[in-house]
């Protein structure tokens, strides 16, 4: 075919039409400038990508990802215990534990601060501190009880609440961990107290929730 | 690079059990789908939000969207494809905010091309100069080595219309370096 000017376009779609173009622009400067152009464009394009380290996105992400997965474990755990409570069966435990519960919640509104002690009221006075942990001990001592009681139990079911429970008492007892390394570095915090308070009201109300389970005609 | 050689370049497991595996809380498969994206997802983002920042939030943006919806992937057209979809929405957000909080930069006329700049150079600048998909089509596949069928997926248009924009992305570029140049 005679090749044209006005071909290079349609060349330009139709790869069969290349060679043809190529043909034509060893004699014409301006088709020849735009055939270069047009396959320079290809060329050079690779070298616009932008690259750069990000060495903390991937951590970022995982950690947000980590987190979220915690807090579904955790909702999913306590959608899992939401079993009524047959308080027939446990009503010698609940009785002991309710008191030590009691002795543990009513130290926190206990007598005003010393002037020795720190006087903002996030914070807990010495005397008041010393009840607390006095109180948090036998309060501790009682769940360890109830855990023994548990445990056995706990260890041979293998069923699906067994494990959800067990799952939720590995992640309470690491919470548990983390919190009480947390006060013994602010000891007269009464918010960090607190949420230690919950965190084994949590593990006594599984474990109560494991007995009677257990109990429970399957 | 294409999609299947950033594929081939993991390990034997496959895009379908990556993403399996992490619908189970694998991390580590994820974070292989991760270290085969991740490069040229940035790029993609820089190119349309021109600040690596934006570009990093819009990447993180779209992986922790990715792991959410892995559940509901289809795997028709292949992972590739739609994790760049996501990646597309999360820039495009990512745009909308930044344009309701200043008046952006891109948003102005871009200056016209000086005849003394590099090739390289021109072409960035009169890509700022054409219509925004055949933008997107020279970029996908002259830039980040996406093949038509791959950009069409990612697009969600035929093939055919990825191979018609990027024609008129290079025919309009050609004619902007041209009058830049003569």
């Amino acid at each position: 075919m005679t090749f044209d000017c006005k071909d290079l376009e349609r060349a330009l779609v139709i790869p069969e039409l290349l060679p043809d173009a190529r043909e034509h622009a060893k004699v014409c400067d301006a088709c020849r400038r735009e055939l270069w152009l047009w396959s320079e464009m290809s060329s050079v394009a690779p070298g616009l990508r932008e690259e750069w380290e990000t060495p903390d996105l991937w951590p970022n992400i995982r950690e947000t990802l980590a987190a979220q997965q915690k807090a579904a474990k955790r909702r999913s755990l306590s959608g899992r215990f939401k079993t009524p409570f047959d308080w027939r069966i446990m009503a010698g435990i609940a009785a002991a534990l309710a008191i030590a519960v009691s002795i543990f919640i009513v130290k926190y509104s206990g007598p005003a601060p010393t002037p020795a002690a720190p006087q903002d009221s996030d914070f807990l006075t010495e005397q008041t501190l010393k009840e607390v942990e006095k109180t948090e001990a036998a309060y501790r001592a009682s769940i360890d009880k109830l855990s023994r009681l548990a445990q056995p139990k706990l260890n041979a079911a293998e069923n699906p609440v067994a494990i959800a429970a067990r799952e939720k008492l590995m992640v309470l007892d690491s919470e548990i961990t983390n919190v009480r390394s947390t006060v013994n570095h602010n000891r007269f915090n009464a918010q960090l107290q607190t949420d230690l308070a919950m965190l084994y009201r949590d593990k006594q109300d599984t474990l109560k929730e494991i007995l009677q389970h257990a109990q429970s005609p399957q | 690079m294409p999609l299947a050689m950033a594929a081939g370049r993991l390990t034997a497991r496959s895009d379908a059990d990556l993403i399996q595996a992490s619908k189970r809380g694998d991390l580590s498969a994820f974070e292989e789908i991760y270290a085969a994206h991740a490069g040229r997802m940035k790029s993609i983002a820089f190119h349309l939000l021109a600040d690596r920042a934006d570009a990093e939030d819009a990447v993180q943006e779209a992986f922790l969207k990715i792991y959410k919806a892995a559940g509901a992937i289809q795997f028709d057209s292949g992972l590739g494809p739609w994790i760049y979809r996501i990646l597309l929405n999360c820039c495009y957000d990512t745009g909308r905010k930044r344009k309701r909080q200043a008046e952006s930069p891109l948003a102005a006329e871009p200056p016209a091309i000086p005849n003394n700049v590099p090739l390289q150079l021109a072409i960035r600048r009169a890509l700022d100069r054409i219509h925004p998909q055949y933008r997107m089509v020279f970029w996908l596949f002259e830039v980040e080595g996406f093949r038509h069928s791959e950009v069409a997926a990612i697009l969600e248009v035929p093939e055919g219309t990825s191979k018609k924009w990027l024609f008129e992305a290079k025919r309009e570029l050609k004619r902007l370096l041209t009058e830049s140049r003569a």
